[in-house]
């Protein structure tokens, strides 16, 4: 039987505190730079074979499907995906750092797992992501949230 | 009263004739083919199916207990297991759920027959596994604080749901678990100490060696379930006893828990404390009724604290969208008052798990109750407790009356008139406060909104319009489908959100939702289960129970094919060791095949539909299941979601 503990609980707590984690990594691979200040450099991966990486490698898992749930892809400040050098850098990185840091939720990818190309090719379908994300005024059930909250309270 | 002898060769011929009955009984149902066409097996089955046909009105009649059937001579006219139904009955019992077994045959017939009209209260909930049954129970005591039963059979009933008991045993949940022995029939089946099996992870057990005995012993189970800490306790019943012909043995009376409160010395400095304090505060935890969460908002209100609430945690806490529970016009609180929660003055903490420790009698030491061994560090040594220095071990619920009485004792005019003034800044502020973190949180949940899968955001943001005006219960754990319902939703009632499993043990959610379900459907109220699909495979028999007993429960499947939480920790060992993270799904995932579970579900009977991959087509579909579990008829709906 599959009986989880209470670590399961606790690691849900620890995901959250990820993402600064990894931002301090991105800080080592691209000092002084930010994601707005930095516009964002070519891909040259092939983004079909990288939807299929991103599936299989399960990138998923925590950046969702379109890269717009979880630890969001879309819109995110991290500094690590501005460029394809600093991202495959970063994937990098955390193979030496993560060992030691075993904190940090982000698998680390060393070569002999994630080869430079196959990381193009995921780096380039991260940057074909749309987004799926409507403005708050054209989605009536948040407005309806917001509306009803505004009411008294009643027991 | 002397046992009589059983007879095992005996028991063996009447399963013997049982099973020959059982045919006799099919060949009766087949009325238009001959003894040799019947005898022709499978091949007659495959030319023309079996229809057995539905029941006749007379049968229907009997189910719902309004004709009794033609017996001119009983032989036994006042079996034991009359009694202990009765008890059951007078201790306010709803429901007994269980999968039969013949070690408990005599109460389940006294379940089901006994008085006239038959007995329907307690209702004998039919589940397809143990688990399940105490599943149900622990749905069931965190909506209500208060026992249902799961019946269990033997040595086989208990190990089936030990891991549901250890579930409710750390989430404090009172419940009453029966259990039948009988000696003369499968020796497998019994034991000498049956609660020995789970008495490490119960709270009191009980083997009556006579009738009077056993129907004490489900009072006092019962008694004993309710008071702090409030947990799982067990009663064997030997078959014995559920038979025998009952001589003028009476009902003992029953005698409710006596909950000891706080002393009136503490009573008066509390009372004191929050009258005189320029801004009071109460820190509400975990109560055990609804009586205490009503009791918690009186004193609140009577002297004009702000106040926090675990209610976006789980049952029986401060109602979240009352005007004093938020953080009020000013965060210097100069009185804090803790009730099953820390407070910096008095915290009131009822016994914990800890003191039932000396059950331990294996020392299995039991995580975060027992004490850390010796010359344990790191992780190890976090052990139990965090207790402060002005705790004390009291039960709040039943602190509560005393201090408020002593508070109104206190109160002067003037004091009345400062507390109102101040309930009404503290009540804009929260408002304010409210709206703050809610339009914060409405844009968050933006995020995806129209991606497929589908975000488990969308799905709490257009179900939650559609129930808000219900009586509704979130029965489900939603850690894993991202707790959207703290930020969205209001929880407001001491049942609105049932909170987590209590030992994290997966396989609970559709058990307890259909507990919760079975609360509700006496209560006009419907049940959410926003249900996990790994979760939802360990026991699915339960849909069944909720088609079968008609429950008002609402299943939306967060189907994102994995075990998720599983499949990132295995996603990343891989790559801290550097091995590639492209085979971390190999058992941590749901997929090929696929499982649809609208199909399951509808081949146990219930309404479903699905699975949905556009989030166009979802709130209509939602729609369609909260109309459907409010006419009574339960409903599933799988979504395929974002992993979070």
């Amino acid at each position: 039987m599959n009986v989880k503990n209470l670590r399961t609980t606790v690691l849900l707590a620890a995901v959250a505190l990820l993402i600064p984690v990894i931002a301090g990594f991105g800080e080592a691979v691209a000092a002084g730079q930010t994601a707005a200040q930095q516009p964002p450099g070519p891909a040259t991966g092939n983004a079909a074979s990288g939807k299929n990486l991103y599936y299989a490698q399960g990138c998923y898992g925590c950046h969702g499907f379109n890269g717009e749930t979880g630890t969001r892809l879309i819109g995110s400040p991290s500094r690590n995906l501005t460029s394809e050098p600093g991202f495959i850098a970063f994937l990098r990185l955390r193979a030496d750092q993560a060992p030691l840091l075993p904190a940090t939720r982000m698998p680390n990818y060393p070569e002999n797992s994630l080869s430079d190309r196959q990381a193009r090719d995921i780096y380039a379908y991260i940057r074909s992501f749309k987004s799926t994300t409507p403005e708050l005024k054209d989605i009536p059930a948040l407005n309806l949230i917001i509306e009803a909250a505004k009411k008294p309270y009643t027991p | 009263m002397a046992k009589p002898k059983k007879n095992s060769s005996t028991r063996r011929g009447f399963l013997k004739g049982a099973a020959a009955g059982v045919a006799a009984g099919a060949a009766a149902l087949v009325t238009d083919i001959s003894i040799a066409e019947a005898q022709q097996g499978a091949a007659r089955t495959e030319a023309a199916p079996i229809v057995v046909p539905p029941p006749m009105q007379a049968q229907i009649d009997r189910d719902a207990g309004n004709v009794r059937p033609p017996a001119a001579a009983r032989a036994v006219k006042n079996p034991g297991s009359d009694l202990m139904v009765q008890v059951l009955r007078d201790l306010g019992v709803e429901f007994v759920a269980s999968n039969p077994g013949s070690s408990f045959e005599g109460v389940q017939e006294s379940i089901i027959n006994y008085g006239n009209p038959p007995n329907v209260n307690p209702e004998f909930i039919t589940a397809l596994h143990e688990m399940s049954a105490v599943d149900m129970a622990h749905g069931y005591g965190k909506a209500e604080g208060k026992p249902m039963v799961a019946m269990l059979h033997g040595t086989l009933g208990i190990q089936n749901a030990a891991m549901a008991i250890y579930q409710a045993y750390y989430d404090r949940t009172p419940m009453v678990l029966l259990v039948g022995r009988d000696e003369g029939f499968i020796q497998a089946h019994t034991a000498h100490d049956m609660a020995a099996m789970c008495r490490s992870f119960t709270k009191w057990d009980a083997t009556g060696k006579t009738l009077v005995e056993s129907l004490a012993a489900i009072q006092r189970a019962y008694a004993e379930a309710m008071a702090p800490p409030q947990g799982p306790t067990l009663v064997v019943l030997d078959m014995e006893h559920q038979k025998e012909e009952v001589q003028g043995v009476r009902v003992p009376a029953y005698r409710p828990p006596q909950i000891t409160g706080l002393d009136a010395t503490r009573v008066r400095a509390i009372a004191k404390g929050l009258i005189d304090a320029q801004n009071p505060r109460i820190a509400v935890g975990r109560l055990r009724t609804h009586q205490g969460v009503k009791l918690a908002v009186e004193l609140a209100e009577s002297v004009g604290a702000t106040t926090t609430t675990a209610a976006t945690n789980g049952p029986m806490s401060f109602p979240q969208r009352h005007p004093l529970c938020g953080p009020g016009a000013s965060t210097t609180y100069d009185f804090v008052l803790g009730l099953e929660a820390p407070g910096a003055q008095y915290s009131l903490t009822g016994p914990g798990l800890a003191t039932l420790l000396s059950r331990d009698t294996m020392q299995v030491g039991f995580g975060g109750i027992a004490p850390p061994p010796p010359g344990a560090t790191g992780r190890a040594a976090a052990g139990r407790g965090n207790a402060g220095a002005n705790d004390i071990e009291i039960d709040a619920e039943a602190s509560l009356k005393g201090i408020i009485e002593e508070v109104a004792l206190q109160l002067t005019a003037d004091k009345r008139r400062v507390i109102g003034e101040r309930a009404a800044k503290h009540a804009a502020a929260n408002q304010e406060a409210r709206m703050k973190a809610l339009n914060d949180a409405v844009q968050v949940r933006r995020n995806g909104w129209n991606g497929s899968p589908i975000a488990t955001a969308r799905i709490y943001a257009e179900l939650w319009p559609l129930i808000m005006n219900e009586d509704w219960c979130l029965a489900s754990p939603t850690g894993f489908s991202g707790g959207h319902n703290a930020a969205l939703w209001d929880h407001n009632k001491p049942y609105s959100y049932l909170g987590s499993q209590g030992a994290a043990g997966m396989g609970y959610g559709l058990g307890a939702s259909v507990g919760a379900a079975l609360a509700a459907k006496v209560r006009g109220r419907i049940v959410i289960n926003i249900q996990c699909d790994g979760d939802f495979n360990y026991s699915p028999g339960a849909i069944w129970t909720a088609a079968h007993h008609r429950l008002p429960m609402l299943t939306i499947m967060h189907n994102n094919r994995a075990w998720h939480q599983e499949f990132m920790f295995v996603e990343y060992m891989t790559g801290v060791r550097g091995r590639g993270t492209d085979r971390g799904h190999i058992g941590t995932t749901l997929r090929d095949p696929d499982i649809d579970y609208a199909k399951l579900a509808q081949g146990y009977g219930m309404a479903a539909e699905g699975p949905i991959t556009d989030p166009s087509k979802l709130l209509a579909a939602l729609k369609r299941g909260v109309d459907s579990v409010k006419r009574g008829a339960p409903y599933l709906i799988d979504v395929i979601t974002q992993p979070r």
